[in-house]
């Protein structure tokens, strides 16, 4: 059982205030053990930096497989095997990225669709 | 930084060693018949020597890969033909051809190429692997 308090911080961060689904009247029931989801979350490390580094990241990769290729093209030191393999993981990354981005969405619009 | 293809790495620098044994074996069948070079001599056959190394990731662990320890010369005798209208004749009429048998070389190359090939189907793999654990949950 996810305490709904934990999304709340999560909402702010994309700019939805919450009160408009989870009435603020509404008693939130804590959690049966409290103490064993709180030390889960370190402070100050939000799931939005999270996702911002993981985004950097990936735009670092990209950034790499592009030089190598610009290299490969220009005649620099690379070979075609390293080229394609920087364009690889540059590749699976963002696949990776655009799945987590999915998740979110979907929880997202699962929260949205929830009855109160 | 993530490490979204692992073992990678090492498959990288296996490419690049055979891509130089490749190279090397060129320059071999290119020189098969190559009967003086700037040293006055007979082109002497090369080959290539690997060795193991451990290479330092970016999050400080370290990789073990391969790397080119060397390109040595072979030590093989030359091969005296007779030939005594060659410029590289000697007074008996005989020419040193380079050490160079091109079955041998044609034999390394397919191994050369079968390696590649290998070190290739490991990134491949490796990359479908990545591309199935991110279609977990998908229907």
């Amino acid at each position: 059982m996810i305490p709904i308090s934990s999304i709340q911080p999560l909402m702010q961060s994309y700019g939805v205030t919450p009160g408009e689904g989870i009435a603020p009247s509404l008693p939130v029931t804590p959690a049966e053990q409290p103490g064993a989801l709180a030390p889960a979350q370190p402070p100050g490390d939000s799931f939005s930096t999270m996702l911002g580094n993981m985004i950097a990241e990936v735009n670092s990769k990209q950034v790499t497989a592009a030089n190598t290729v610009n290299n490969l093209q220009g005649g620099g030191n690379v070979s075609l095997h390293q080229a394609v393999i920087a364009m690889e993981e540059a590749n699976v990354s963002f696949q990776l990225m655009v799945e987590v981005r999915n998740k979110l969405l979907d929880s997202y619009q699962e929260l949205m669709r929830m009855q109160v | 930084m993530i490490d979204i293809l692992s073992g990678v790495q090492s498959t990288a620098a296996a490419l690049d060693a055979e891509r130089t044994r490749l190279d090397v074996i060129a320059e071999n069948i290119a020189n098969a018949n190559t009967t003086h070079g700037p040293d006055g001599k007979p082109y002497q056959r090369q080959m290539v020597v690997f060795e193991s190394a451990l290479k330092q990731a970016m999050n400080g662990s370290q990789i073990p890969t391969l790397q080119v320890a060397g390109i040595e010369k072979d030590t093989k005798p030359f091969e005296m033909v007779y030939e005594p209208g060659n410029p590289d004749a000697n007074s008996q009429g005989m020419v040193a051809m380079p050490n160079v048998n091109i079955h041998e070389e044609m034999a390394d190359m397919i191994s050369a190429e079968r390696a590649f090939e290998a070190n290739l189907a490991v990134v491949k793999n490796s990359r479908a692997m990545a591309l199935q654990v991110l279609s977990i949950g998908k229907h």
